[in-house]
């Protein structure tokens, strides 16, 4: 009995098998789901469909950004006003702009921005190459430690160094970043060391060899061959290191405190600013009448980079996968 | 030429064959050695000590561990801290990991318009830090829907137990905004992908493998590398996270009086001990799957 059903389902099992496999099947098959996984038709949709989702949820707090900026008071208040504001206001707009001292904060974070960045670019760019081609003695321990620069959480040096830069009266300057920057000792330097190490090491060593026997000096060679080939490792270290003194808040928070400073900082005080009885334990309190206004700061903050990024998008991406950043 | 002289010329080679490659490091050297080496030994020192800032500077007064004995036994704050933030760790760097593999999975087929969305999915990079995600934090509008529908506090309670509740739901409360901290690693993943050869993929599927076989046996191992990458680019990244309370707490205990500098210090410095042994463990453990994989082959 059992061997026959057996025997039954396997002979039906072979029937279906041999539609599947007939050609025509097959081609069908072969467009809905396709050779690889991703050829298929399923499986595009599947895809779409997950991505467009979770793209949703990932831009959900933006969108809310955006949303709350641009609700009047009222609305705020109002619980059946989710996302589309009854009518859109530019008051909180005009409230942050003033709060955060915008042109001249955006003003101070751009210098700090682009000038530590070209300063990360060029000297990143030297010990990467020296550390890749040049004789370096003791290359190992040189390596380990500017790993070592990246594992050490700032809060470890952050009191020496607080004190150091008051010593040297450079406390609310630009020179407390501008210095380590130019010293190769910026915002994730040893990453940035280490693309351009890696990058130099997959060049082929024949240009340089030419270079050389044209008598060209080791100075020479980096600044007019290397540095030209690594453009596009030299655009994402510009673009990332931008990005993070950007968005950078602890260190400024320690250091930039009174006159020069940045829109994190001030995005920070605006509470306050807004709020001037409210003293104290502001931070976690959610304040519908200055929420508005904190919202917009937050997107005035992140408006420019976003900016910057789309329009240098197609570099940046593609520039990612050439530098072999990974391997 | 006799030997000493040989040697001489040697030297010099060496040391102009050296000289140029120490130049272009000096700029770095001495970063190192005034924003690195000076500030790591210092509060080492200071750690060590009761420090005080009176008119003229500085004064320590050695007291050898009593700081480190405090942080556990006198201060009742810091230690708890520790323990949260180990427990959030714990759920974030594999959530982070895991999320970034899934999306970059999904990124690297080949489909119509997916620079739009790889444009999109790096878009947090350019803001996921620093102050406007703590004044996004502070709205708590990175939560998922489905936590408040489907009332899990309680679910999640009862699984997982009083103590560990309370971070479960911090990171679940929080979750977009923590997949946020996702951009650097999707990026990762995706460039490391690339590293497979197309060709792998066909002679497997000539020898008739599954695209779900392909994917555990080729893409999966192939991946390992990134993911121990990953793991410790995260555990970094996460240092400055806003809600890292050990963070408020050495601050805090700078600027206190009666703790000052050399608490803080001894602070941080357990706090470096800490991280640095899970970086040790992560490292550890890749290290040697790496190894025998290698052996093997």
């Amino acid at each position: 009995m059992i061997q026959e059903l057996k025997l039954g389902m396997a002979k039906a099992g072979r029937g279906l098998h041999s539609l599947i496999w007939s050609r025509r099947a097959q081609k069908a098959k072969l467009m809905v789901i396709g050779r690889n996984v991703s050829d298929g038709l399923i499986a595009k949709l599947v895809i779409y469909f997950l991505l467009t989702v979770v793209a949703y949820l990932y831009l959900q707090p933006i969108l809310y950004m955006i949303s709350t900026m641009l609700k009047p008071l009222a609305d705020m208040y109002d619980p059946t006003v989710r996302w589309i504001p009854r009518q859109a206001t530019f008051e909180n707009i005009a409230k942050a702009f003033e709060g955060l001292q915008y042109p001249k904060a955006l003003l101070v974070t751009s210098a700090i921005a682009v000038s530590c960045s070209i300063m990360q670019v060029a000297v990143c760019s030297m010990t990467g190459y020296a550390l890749a081609r040049l004789a370096v003695p003791l290359r190992a321990v040189f390596i380990a430690l500017i790993i070592l620069t990246f594992v050490i959480p700032p809060q470890v040096i952050i009191i020496p160094l607080y004190v150091i830069f008051s010593k040297l009266g450079l406390l609310n300057t630009i020179f407390v970043f501008l210095v380590p920057a130019t010293l190769g000792q910026g915002v994730k330097s040893a990453l940035f060391i280490l693309i351009f190490m890696q990058f130099f090491r997959s060049q082929p060593p024949s240009l340089e060899e030419a270079a050389k026997l044209d008598g060209a000096s080791t100075f020479r060679l980096f600044a007019g061959i290397m540095l030209p080939l690594a453009r596009s490792a030299c655009l994402v270290v510009f673009l990332f290191s931008f990005i993070w003194y950007w968005n950078l808040y602890y260190e400024p928070s320690m250091f930039l405190t009174k006159g020069f400073t940045p829109l994190s900082i001030r995005l920070d005080m605006l509470e306050e600013i807004l709020n001037p009885t409210l003293l104290g334990n502001t931070r976690t309190i959610v304040n519908p009448i200055t929420e508005g206004t904190k919202m917009a700061a937050a997107f005035m903050i992140i408006l420019p980079p976003i900016l910057i990024f789309m329009v240098l998008q197609k570099w940046f991406v593609s520039g990612i996968e050439r530098t072999g950043i990974v391997e | 030429m006799d030997a000493k002289q040989k040697k001489r010329a040697e030297l010099r080679y060496h040391g102009s064959r050296y000289g140029t490659g120490l130049l272009f490091m000096l700029p770095w050297l001495i970063g190192f050695c005034s924003f690195v080496l000076v500030p790591v030994g210092w509060s080492l020192f200071m750690s060590f000590n009761k420090v005080q800032v009176s008119v003229g500077g500085f004064k320590y007064d050695y007291i050898g561990l009593e700081n480190f004995r405090d942080a556990f036994l006198k201060d009742n704050e810091f230690p708890v801290q520790l323990i949260t933030y180990f427990q959030q760790m714990l759920l974030m760097v594999p959530i982070i990991v895991l999320f970034a593999l899934f999306i970059s999975l999904m990124l690297n087929q080949r489909f119509p318009g997916r620079f739009l969305y790889r444009a999109l999915f790096f878009l947090p990079v350019i803001f996921a830090t620093g102050q406007v995600l703590s004044e996004l934090f502070t709205q708590e509008v990175g939560e998922i829907p489905f936590i408040d529908q489907y009332n899990l506090e309680p679910l999640v309670a009862e699984y997982v137990g009083q103590q560990f509740a309370e971070p479960v739901m911090s990171v679940l409360g929080n979750a977009v905004l923590i997949l946020w901290y996702s951009g650097v690693q999707i990026l990762i993943f995706v460039a490391g992908f690339q590293t497979i050869s197309p060709t792998i993929y066909e002679a497997v599927r000539i020898d008739g493998a599954t695209p779900w076989d392909s994917f555990w046996k080729i893409t999966l191992p192939a991946t390992v590398p990134f993911i121990s990458l990953n793991i410790l680019y995260t555990i970094i990244d996460l240092f400055t996270f806003p809600l890292n309370p050990v963070i408020a707490h050495i601050r805090e205990n700078m600027f206190k009086v009666d703790t000052g500098y050399g608490y803080a210090s001894a602070l941080a410095w357990i706090y470096f001990a800490f991280i640095f042994v899970l970086i040790a463990i992560v490292l550890g453990l890749f290290g040697r799957n790496m190894k025998k994989r290698r052996a093997r082959s």
